[in-house]
């Protein structure tokens, strides 16, 4: 069966045009099966409370593609970790189907092949590295101390294998935690939170492991509210708010759409009035103009307008989208989005006016 | 049974380390070191009160530790979410818990190992002119306590498996003291002839349900030592096999609760 990751790539990053039943995507170039690790039909969990009952996860479809990094987002008491319970095999949907592996989620057989990492793990703190390694070995029936010792070292744990837990840093009971997760070679892993709360030497060192994850073929499922991490490593993600999916796809395809900050000298209000529109915003002030536009409204043409009247355009600052930002639109309120884009704007525009030049952290194109 | 046998190492390991648990061992074992200082102030013989005040000791000690150990096996698991790395992997449900109730008893057997010699040990020093026979009897009831408070954590597993640790508590000692305290009165009530069929059926009911955790307790025959029923062996064994069943009952119940239990 083709691996989709590998095919997208050799016909370039269009997505698939059709999925039917999810297992075939037509693609420009033809066809192939989708080689799915972990797939949920309409999954559903609701709980009875007292004040009725409440889901917390609604009709949930999920598609996770084998090989690669999947990053699964969303605000606290969003479901995420109620849906990988419920992939785990740890609690029942309520309604839906859940597949992982090609197998009923909570199989045992697909246990064999997945890993798991919690957040914020705890480990029989009178055990050492190494004990609590091959403890987790004989679950498997593995008896190998050889597997357990290169594991360790794996996870730069091999100077400190001897030593109790009680004495480990976050960091390194992490790092145990990654180490456990590979005694059984999985295909799957799904990773809760797996840098929360880590320094940041610490957090790169799993950050660097996770995509090492990948080279070797592994499938990652990493819900994570470290959203730059995600944004660097995944390969797709899926936001979901009040246990409803929100967005899931690739992150080049879901960031697409940015906005281009263009600033300009000399020009009057009547031409920043002609770039006001429902999809831009314009501020205008002692003959600066500011005008925050889409990159779909051609910027050539704004530019062309300002030095038509006489204008110097002082910078062109392509924004690309970031996932915070498509992050926020999807599980914030519109007021929270809107306030945020205007305050930023202000922000930018105090800064041009101070030092007439962009904000550092983007990349300036001079006119 | 790789997985039972390492959830039970494991589960050991943690509650010998159990500062609780090492507190109320330590109150026993200190109070069957002071017990023979106490037997002067009787007027009863030397060897009765010892005997019985030592076994008591060790009864009640293994009691409140057999039932402080279980009813937090399963809940600080699931608080401390040790349980879903152990469940993630093919470990079926039944596997973690008979694991932890194997490994409950494993921890009870080694703490009342330790209290029963320092029993043997205090019975020798004041009773020098004690046979090897005498000893041997006094060695055990201890046996027997064992395999009652084996039964008191397959209660206590059997009840955290839905309910929470303060109100197991009172469940599994509220089931064992009435099933020591009451299990033969109510024995006969259910063998009584003149009572009404309701107030027969409630009190074999209760017989049942409830087990008799008084047969265990078989220190009236080392202490009174008089004619010994004709086959020892078999009611041993017979009450054994109770244990057996009633364990075997409680821990099957637990588990199909435990299998449907959102943790």
């Amino acid at each position: 069966m083709l691996r989709y990751g590998l095919l997208e790539r050799a016909l370039g990053s269009t997505a698939p045009r059709l999925r039917w039943y999810n297992r075939i995507a037509i693609f420009p170039g033809g066809l192939c099966l989708l080689n799915l690790a972990i797939e949920t039909k309409n999954l559903t969990k609701t709980y009875k409370t007292s004040s009725g009952p409440q889901s917390v996860v609604k009709d949930l479809d999920l598609q996770v593609e084998r090989g690669e990094i999947f990053g699964f987002l969303g605000p606290n008491g969003a479901g995420k970790t109620t849906t990988i319970k419920i992939l785990l095999g740890i609690i029942d949907s309520t309604s839906g189907e859940a597949s992982v592996l090609g197998n009923p989620a909570g199989d045992i057989e697909s246990h064999r092949k997945l890993s798991y990492l919690p957040e914020k793990p705890y480990y029989y703190e009178h055990m050492t590295g190494m004990e609590i390694t091959q403890f987790y070995a004989s679950l498997f029936g593995i008896k190998d101390r050889e597997l357990c010792e290169r594991l360790l070292n794996r996870v730069n744990l091999g100077n400190d294998m001897n030593r109790p837990i009680a004495q480990y840093s976050k960091g390194m009971q992490q790092r145990v935690g990654l180490a456990q997760s590979l005694l059984n070679d999985p295909e799957l892993l799904f990773l809760d939170e797996p840098t929360g709360g880590l320094d940041p030497i610490a957090h790169i060192e799993i950050r660097d492991l996770i995509l090492k994850f990948r080279d070797e073929g592994r499938t990652v499922f990493i819900s994570s509210h470290e959203l730059s991490d995600v944004e660097r490593i995944c390969d797709r993600v899926a936001i979901i708010n009040k246990g409803e999916m929100v967005h899931q796809g690739r992150l080049d395809q879901l960031l697409s759409g940015g906005r281009i900050e263009i600033t300009a000298d000399n020009v009057t209000e009547e031409l920043s009035a002609k770039f006001r529109s429902e999809e831009s915003t314009v501020s205008f002030k002692a003959g600066r103009l500011i005008a925050d536009i889409p990159d779909s409204m051609k910027p050539g043409e704004v530019i062309d307008a300002i030095r038509a009247v006489g204008g110097d355009v002082v910078s062109i600052i392509p924004r690309r989208k970031r996932l915070e930002d498509l992050f926020l639109e999807s599980v914030a309120g519109d007021n929270v989005i809107k306030g945020r884009k205007l305050s930023k704007m202000t922000d930018d525009h105090d800064d041009h006016i101070g030092s007439g030049e962009s904000t550092g952290t983007e990349e300036e194109v001079s006119s | 049974m790789n997985a039972v046998i390492s959830i039970a190492k494991t589960t050991i390991g943690e509650a010998i380390r159990r500062r609780v648990l090492l507190v109320i061992l330590l109150i026993g074992v200190l109070f069957l070191v002071i017990a023979p200082g106490l037997s002067v102030l009787s007027a009863r013989q030397n060897y009765t009160v010892l005997t019985s005040f030592t076994l008591g000791i060790i009864q009640l000690t293994s009691a409140v530790i057999a039932i402080v150990l279980t009813v937090y096996l399963l809940p600080n698991e699931v608080e401390r979410r040790t349980i879903y790395t152990i469940l993630s992997k093919p470990v079926y449900r039944w596997h973690f818990l008979l694991g932890k109730y194997l490994g409950a008893v494993g921890a009870l057997f080694m703490m009342m190992v330790l209290m029963s010699t320092v029993l043997v040990l205090v019975f020798k020093i004041m009773q020098k002119d004690a046979s090897m026979d005498d000893v041997m009897r006094l060695a055990t009831a201890p046996i027997f306590f064992f395999v009652q408070m084996s039964l008191l954590a397959a209660v206590a597993m059997f009840f955290s498996t839905f309910v929470s640790p303060i109100v197991n508590i009172f469940l599994s000692g509220g089931v064992y003291l009435i099933g020591t305290l009451f299990s033969p009165v109510f024995q006969d009530l259910s063998n009584n002839k003149s009572l009404s069929p309701a107030v027969k059926g409630a009190a074999t009911l209760v017989h049942t349900v409830v087990p008799n955790f008084a047969q265990y307790n078989i220190q009236s025959g080392i202490i009174n030592r008089g004619p010994e029923l004709r086959s020892v062996e078999f009611y041993y064994a017979t009450i054994v096999g109770y244990a057996l069943i009633y364990i075997a009952v409680f821990l099957i119940a637990g588990m199909m609760i435990f299998d449907r239990k959102e943790v």
